[in-house]
């Protein structure tokens, strides 16, 4: 070993039997404490690693050599059911925080997982990216919709900025669905998120919809927590998990009121 | 015309089902439901084929598989795409619960595989490249390991499958556990040059 060489790398010691617990410890078949110390000795030792990263490879399918099942039913039942549960809890949750910040929006999961300082909500940018939103809106502006006849749904048809796209927001007693055809497929990494505006010059408050069209470019969208005190419904395409700041253009504005 | 309202205002699973597993789990992460229920269907046929396989009996194995998606849905953002395929993560999780769970139960009760009904599921027509390609996969992994003498995959199947530990095998076959550990050790590498990986392993 050369001088140069990390002084703490290489502890492998094969008299030691630490080669011979690559195998086992892919199997699952350590004991507990050994399990943990080889664990310990993987961050020193890259001859196991290596050794273990090659026999993972095979550990790995071992699965399907286990006759192939199908999985019961009721399974997926009582499977999904908690996590429905628990992701209303959470809406409920992030709902709330978001009424209360005013546009900084809630983890999923609360304070369980740290955001990353750079995903913290930034007001400046914000207030940039609403600045420009206004500059998008002149430029696309179509026509302004008009109220559906006596139903007690109006529907207002939306501004669109990918040309042959369509989007109209149909309101039903606060409620609010966007429908979308002809928009273009996301971009590979991608998703169109939906945002909301209180005031046309408040903040551009993201919502958990996030959504794909399908192969037509059509769409179908609730908006969470209805429109009753929103003046804009908006749409952009943000990297998969969404954004907190609209990334722009906006591509599909409806103004409430 | 109008759509009925939905609340929420989630993609639809047909919607997400275009997004790849590692796009899915970023939505999972974020607490979308419907994008953790593309991943359940996608994957729980193999955990519950697994867990099945591992426990032996239905109720123990719906436990395990239960538990581990729960485990994943509630700890989504620790899947690490450095390390693997999310199946391939799923099926660690169910593979960790199941041994923790035949752990558990006493030394009589194990190995006791009864059979409570569960057929392997014969040929379902084969709707997509996917599913071809891992039955394709699933023959030639079950292949590799009938093709190694029998000493070297009966304490692979007695560890992987039987949650064994290597000191549990080597008393239960009476053997060194330096040469327990030596055919564990043999029998995964014949199986990777089996499985087309021909890489040498390190010596």
């Amino acid at each position: 070993m050369s001088a140069d060489e990390p002084p703490m790398e290489d502890q492998h010691n094969e008299r030691e039997g630490c080669g011979g617990n690559a195998a086992p410890y892919v199997l699952g078949a350590l004991t507990d404490a050994e399990h943990q110390a080889f664990v310990v000795h993987l961050e020193s030792c890259s001859v196991c690693r290596e050794e273990v990263a090659a026999l993972q490879v095979v550990a790995a399918a071992l699965p399907a050599a286990a006759p192939q099942v199908s999985a019961p039913a009721d399974l997926k039942r009582r499977v999904m059911a908690e996590v429905r549960e628990d992701a209303r809890r959470q809406a409920s949750q992030s709902a709330a925080s978001r009424a209360e910040l005013s546009g900084a929006r809630a983890r999923p999961w609360g304070s369980r997982l740290a955001a990353p300082a750079w995903l913290s909500w930034r007001p400046n940018l914000a207030v940039a990216a609403l600045a420009a939103a206004v500059v998008v809106l002149a430029v696309v502006a179509l026509s302004s919709g008009g109220d559906g006849a006596g139903t007690g749904v109006r529907v207002i048809r939306a501004q669109v900025l990918p040309s042959h796209a369509r989007a109209t927001l149909n309101v039903s007693d606060g409620q609010a669905q966007l429908s979308i055809a002809r928009m273009p497929q996301t971009a590979p990494g991608h998703v169109y998120e939906l945002w909301l505006k209180r005031s046309a010059a408040g903040p551009a408050i993201p919502t958990d919809a996030l959504f794909t069209v399908d192969a037509a470019g059509a769409a179908s969208v609730g908006v969470p927590g209805g429109v009753r005190h929103v003046s804009e419904v908006m749409v952009t395409s943000e990297p998969l998990g969404g954004s907190r700041v609209p990334t722009l253009p906006a591509l599909i504005v409806a103004r409430v009121a | 015309m109008f759509n009925p309202l939905r609340p929420g205002g989630e993609p639809s699973a047909a919607g997400l089902s275009v997004l790849a597993d590692e796009e899915l789990m970023q939505l999972v992460y974020r607490g979308q439901a419907t994008a953790f229920e593309v991943i359940y269907d996608r994957h729980a046929d193999a955990a519950f084929s697994l867990a099945y396989r591992m426990c032996g009996q239905r109720a123990l194995a719906e436990d395990v598989v239960q538990e581990g998606f729960l485990s994943l849905w509630r700890s989504g953002a620790r899947y690490d795409r450095g390390r693997g395929s999310v199946r391939t993560w799923v099926l660690g999780i169910v593979h960790n619960r199941a041994i923790d769970a035949l752990r558990r139960r006493t030394v009589r009760d194990r190995g006791r595989i009864s059979d409570e009904g569960i057929e392997e599921r014969i040929a379902a027509p084969e709707r997509t490249d996917v599913e071809f390609a891992r039955r394709d996969e699933a023959r030639e992994v079950r292949d590799a390991l009938e093709q190694l003498p029998d000493e070297q995959s009966r304490v692979i199947e007695l560890a992987y499958f039987g949650g064994l530990t290597h000191v549990e095998i080597a008393s239960a076959l009476g053997a060194p556990v330096g040469t327990v550990k030596g055919r564990m050790r043999l029998g995964l590498a014949k199986m990777r040059m089996a499985l087309g990986d021909p890489t040498e392993v390190v010596q």
